[in-house]
């Protein structure tokens, strides 16, 4: 079996960054909340992959860096609070509501950035990639290697657990 | 009731579900709830991810240091069995390794490829290919400028920093320098793939790209390109771009002050004699110039 198109060679590398450095970093971001960390473990990731190039044929190499993503993670020792911030408002949305819309709205985002930290990094991590990579289920079962009902279990664990937490239920 | 409930949320947070699924969601307050949560969420962004940074990280720390080994201590036969397999491993690796083929400045290279495609190689450029792997992959990268006159038979492509141009048996010449990406196609058809884009050039056309946006996509009536026969043609070019192809030709650096280097130029300079080139292309445009050591001032005629 002749591997035509192999990682080690520089371009068939820099392609895979541009395909997936992006995702990877927000994947790690989702996880501890820190731009300086997501920045070492998705270096860390492409780095081994350079170092495995010639053990990891091209269609493996997305896994092959989750993988190691999370592994670097796993074993990295402190962990951070995670608090991610919510887009700017658009400005049209501004001009129509009042005041007191606009200020019920922040609390509300506010509410649900601190509940988004408090999930667990499970819950957490498919959660933001559905919503905010707006990544679909299976995709999110092949990334983390787990079923995709064990995805809807997350997604349902963390929608009730955010909810718990904003309305004080 | 709720086993249908849960599966129509899952469904509205895979972006798969109907108007009306999410009407009814909306009418029990828990699922409302967890809708207006979802939507609040899905505008939540992630900090900017700096690919560039990160990039440049990432290489300069891969290039470092390959791991030291320890020797274990060995007995003779082993020893010396350890030295063959080095000796045959560094064989293997260095017929396997890369072919690189460059030219420095006022320098042409004409070679063939393994399934004899020939190859002319203009001044200040690279190509990098694979003798070993040739047969399967009939893949090079080009960094500048090179005519290609490709033997039929599996695909053909010229990878460079700007795209990519793949053929099956044609002659075309590619052009990538800086952030010009330019593709002439003679004959036959060729494929260029910049950016998200793709395009079909046949024989006859010439297609310019610049900082990956396509410029230009005429046709072109010339049968080769004129620098194979020591000739550099521009059409409707920035004088700029002229300087700079003079520099690769000869071996002198030129110093253009107080004169525009966007003005546009239609001709040609030849590569043999550099008095004569340095005449077509200042008289055109009202310039003069003088020469002292590889030194090449050109100024405005009454300065």
């Amino acid at each position: 079996m002749k591997d035509t198109e192999n990682v080690c060679k520089e371009n068939i590398f820099n392609q895979v960054y541009r395909d997936n450095g992006k995702a990877i970093w927000r994947f790690i971001y989702y996880k501890c909340g820190d731009s300086a960390q997501a920045d070492d473990l998705v270096q860390e990731a492409f780095i081994k992959l350079w170092q495995n190039c010639a053990k990891v044929p091209l269609e493996k190499a997305k896994s092959f860096l989750y993988t190691v993503a999370n592994n670097t993670f796993l074993n990295e020792v402190a962990h951070k609070k995670v608090v991610l911030k919510h887009a700017q408002l658009q400005p049209n949305k501004v001009d129509s509501q009042s005041p007191e819309f606009l200020l019920e709205e922040k609390q509300y985002l506010k509410k649900i950035e601190i509940a988004i930290a408090n999930l667990t990094e499970a819950q957490r991590t498919a959660f933001l990639m559905n919503r905010i990579d707006g990544k679909k289920y299976r995709e999110i079962a092949e990334i983390l290697d787990i079923s995709v009902k064990a995805v809807e279990k997350r997604m349902s664990q963390a929608l009730a657990a955010l909810r718990k937490e904003i309305e004080n239920i | 009731m709720n086993m249908d409930t849960n599966y129509t949320l899952h469904k509205y947070l895979n972006g798969e579900a109907t108007a009306d699924e999410i009407e009814k969601l909306k009418s029990s307050p828990e699922y409302a709830s967890y809708i207006k949560i979802a939507e609040a969420t899905s505008d939540f962004e992630a900090p900017p991810f700096n690919a560039e940074m990160n990039f440049e990280l990432i290489n300069s720390k891969r290039i470092i240091q390959k791991e030291v080994k320890r020797i274990q201590p060995l007995s003779a036969f082993l020893r010396i069995a350890a030295v063959l397999a080095v000796v045959l491993i560094g064989y293997l690796y260095v017929s396997s390794l890369d072919t690189t083929i460059s030219t420095q400045i006022a320098e042409k290279e004409s070679f063939l490829l393994p399934d004899t495609s020939e190859v002319i190689l203009n001044a200040n450029s690279e190509i990098v290919y694979n003798k070993k792997s040739w047969k399967g992959d009939r893949s090079l990268t080009l960094d500048g400028e090179a005519y290609f006159k490709v033997t039929k038979g599996s695909s053909f492509s010229v990878k460079t920093a700007q795209g990519v141009v793949t053929v099956l048996g044609t002659q075309f010449n590619v052009f990538s320098r800086d952030s010009k990406f330019s593709v002439n196609c003679f004959e036959g058809l060729v494929s260029v793939s910049f950016n998200d884009t793709l395009v079909k050039l046949p024989a006859g056309n010439i297609i310019k790209i610049e900082n990956g946006s396509l410029v230009v996509h005429t046709p072109s009536n010339s049968l080769a390109p004129t620098w194979i026969t020591d000739e550099s043609h521009f059409e409707n070019d920035t004088f700029h771009v002229v300087l700079k192809e003079l520099e690769r030709q000869y071996p002198i650096t030129i110093t253009a002050k107080n004169v525009d280097v966007n003005r546009r130029f239609t001709g040609s300079f030849t590569h043999n004699d550099l008095n004569v080139a340095l005449k077509s292309v200042c008289d055109p445009l009202g310039l003069q110039y003088t020469i002292t050591d590889g030194e090449v001032n050109i100024y405005a005629k009454n300065q």
